[in-house]
């Protein structure tokens, strides 16, 4: 399996004021295409630094952070912006749709971006929230949905421009248990059908549905361990997955 | 890309209508005002011309200066010397007169009216064209001999007479110069005019006659003015031209130098209130441009509310791909199109405006096309200029801070 992130001795030091707070320490990490993963830690464990540098929205202070075998570490943030585009598909905890605009618009915005022809956006972003289940509501806005439906609207958008990587933070934190079920098995799909997913959580029963666990406290990685028998899936969400491309 | 973010900057309006609005109200009422002063002082420019048009642009009076102290007899005009000015200028000089009129009332069985009597030669008809609708205009006889011969506006004609018919071959009696004179009514004349003039003269209470200028001038023939047109066809170069070496040949002819005597001209008149105009039209443009400014201002302020209560849309556009550059372009675009809107309904109110102004006073009114493209134009681009700066705040937004941004 070929490499998809690796992580060389990678230091964030944050400075606030006159106090030099050490975020990430000497982290080393590698996680291959297909893999799925989770990260976990309580708050302030360095797991949202992480996933800021892995997702490209921060820079480390020290160290290398190879993403699909470019490094990262020291691009501007123009060129950070770009690979954003390209290799990630975010899915926040707060889902972040935009609020005026139709749920097919919303999928359209990362291909826009991405300087893609009209005709060519609507008809992949059509087939994107088709493949969440969500064809029937194209013309809704986001306040028109529930919970689960908007991050099922906000997959679909991490998976438009096909990135090499999807992370998740917190996917099921604004939602129900049965909703987060839904949500978890819906990544658990995309990783079968061949997509890297990392999600960062802090509950231990969303972390179960994931192959390889990785644990942070006070900016150290304390623990890397398989999840040698990950929750298994429901029959209920099997539909979505022999649609993936 | 641009369509997009114009697509986009629409909806972004339409989510806060009545903030749109009332930010708008500034370029709205700036625009407006512009547009309706330009077009007010343009429909008085449209107007002045036409009544100078109607009144004759080649007109001019020349008479010895009034700095002049010491006036000799040799300063005043001779018929003779008014022929020969005719002889030496030729073509150039279409018509003179010595521009001199008397008031007199015309009293008739059923009525009575106060009476203009112009003192004309026989082919002022040339210069200040007229329509005979009864009878005929002055000849070069009546002229020549001095005939108390005289024609009458239709208007009066009607008034004193029941028609213009019953006008002419009815004589009355009036002073002029000291002595009672019998004059027979020889012709009835109607006046083309454009809309302005009818405005500006059409309720005055007084007939308007001609009679020969001989009879005004006779029996001394010490004329205080010359009064000419030049030849209607000269253009504005050759007219102002030939006024200088009008000038400067009576005076030659005279012994005086050309500044010793006034000459004014409905050329120089046009140009007095053109500068005039142009005047009131900078005095506009420098209450535009404050009342833009606050507009502008308005839009600034609105854009950076915009920009913070969309801090969590910046950071997530941004964490989908949008570069500092994208960002920029959509909020300029938001704000472009925010003024340029405000223009657009400006112009719309004012246009109406002027429109419902020119309907009540009966005016043509003048909004000229590339008036409203400026404006347009200028509208976005006080948009694009105000919006710079929360452009530049909404593209600099770190992701991570405008991502958790509550």
């Amino acid at each position: 399996m070929s490499e998809l992130i690796r992580l060389e001795d990678l230091v964030k030091i944050y400075n606030t004021g006159s106090l030099r707070v050490l975020g990430l320490n000497k982290i080393n990490l590698s996680i291959n295409k297909g893999e799925f993963v989770s990260i976990m830690g309580h708050s302030g464990s360095g797991k949202s630094t992480l996933m800021n540098i892995l997702g490209c929205l921060d820079t480390p202070t020290l160290g290398r952070y190879y993403l699909d075998g470019t490094d990262v570490a020291g691009m501007s943030p123009d060129e950070l912006s770009r690979i954003r585009n390209k290799k990630i598909g975010f899915v926040f905890q707060s889902f972040n749709l935009i609020s005026r605009m139709t749920i097919l618009k919303n999928v359209e915005v990362p291909l826009t971006y991405a300087r893609v022809r009209p005709s060519e956006r609507r008809r992949r972003a059509l087939e994107l929230l088709e493949l969440v289940g969500l064809s029937s509501r194209i013309d809704h806005q986001p306040n028109e949905l529930s919970g689960g439906q908007r991050q099922r609207v906000a997959i679909a958008r991490a998976l438009a421009n096909d990135p090499p990587l999807i992370l998740a933070d917190e996917p099921t934190g604004n939602l129900d248990s049965q909703t987060s079920i839904e949500i978890m098995e819906l990544f658990a799909r995309l990783h079968q059908n061949g997509a890297t997913v990392v999600v960062v959580t802090h509950e231990e029963n969303i972390a179960a549905y994931t192959d390889r666990i990785i644990t942070f406290n006070d900016g150290r990685l304390i623990s890397d361990r398989i999840n040698i028998a990950p929750t298994a899936l429901s029959d209920t969400a099997g539909a979505l997955g022999g649609r993936m491309s | 890309m641009l369509i997009e973010n114009m697509k986009m900057a629409l909806s972004a309006l339409r989510a806060n209508k009545m903030r749109s609005f009332l930010t708008m109200l500034g370029i709205i009422i700036g625009i407006g005002s512009v547009i309706a002063i330009t077009s007010v002082g343009d429909t008085m420019r449209k107007m002045f011309s036409d009544i100078y048009q109607d009144v004759g642009v080649t007109q001019g009076y020349i008479s010895i200066s009034y700095r002049i102290e010491e006036v000799r007899d040799s300063d005043y005009f001779t018929m003779d010397e008014m022929e020969s000015y005719k002889e030496v200028f030729g073509d150039r000089l279409a018509y003179i007169d010595s521009g001199n009129s008397v008031t007199g009332e015309i009293v008739t069985d059923i009525t009575k009216k106060n009476f203009y009597f112009y003192g004309v030669d026989y082919n002022y008809i040339d210069v200040q064209p007229v329509n005979i609708v009864y009878g005929r205009y002055l000849n070069e006889g009546d002229i020549l001999a001095r005939k108390p011969n005289c024609v009458i506006d239709r208007a009066s004609a009607e008034e004193l007479y029941g028609s213009a018919g019953a006008a002419v071959g009815r004589t009355f009696r009036i002073t002029v110069y000291g002595n009672v004179t019998e004059f027979n009514i020889i012709g009835v004349f109607e006046k083309e005019q454009s809309a302005f003039t009818a405005l500006m003269t059409g309720s005055s209470a007084n007939g308007e006659a001609y009679i020969p200028w001989t009879l005004l001038t006779w029996p001394n023939d010490y004329i205080y003015q010359c009064h000419f047109f030049a030849d209607p066809d000269m253009s504005a170069a050759e007219l102002e031209q030939f006024n200088e070496d009008f000038a400067a040949y009576v005076a030659k002819t005279k012994n005086r130098e050309p500044e010793d005597f006034y000459i004014v001209t409905a050329q120089s008149e046009m140009s007095t209130v053109d500068s005039m105009l142009s005047g009131v039209a900078a005095a506009v443009a420098g209450i535009a441009a404050i009342s833009l400014l606050v507009g502008g201002i308005g839009i600034m302020n609105i854009m950076l509310v915009s920009v913070t209560e969309r801090t969590r849309e910046i950071g997530t556009r941004k964490a989908l791909g949008a570069t500092t550059r994208d960002i920029m372009i959509q909020f300029l675009t938001e704000s472009a199109v925010l003024s340029a809107i405000g223009g657009i309904i400006g112009i719309g109110l004012a246009a109406g405006l002027v429109s419902i102004l020119g309907a009540i006073f009966s005016l043509p009114v003048v909004i000229k096309p590339y008036v409203v493209l400026m404006a347009v134009g200028f509208s976005a681009m006080v948009g694009i200029f105000f919006g710079i700066y929360p452009a530049r705040k909404a593209a600099q937004r770190d992701p991570i801070i405008a991502l958790r941004y509550e």
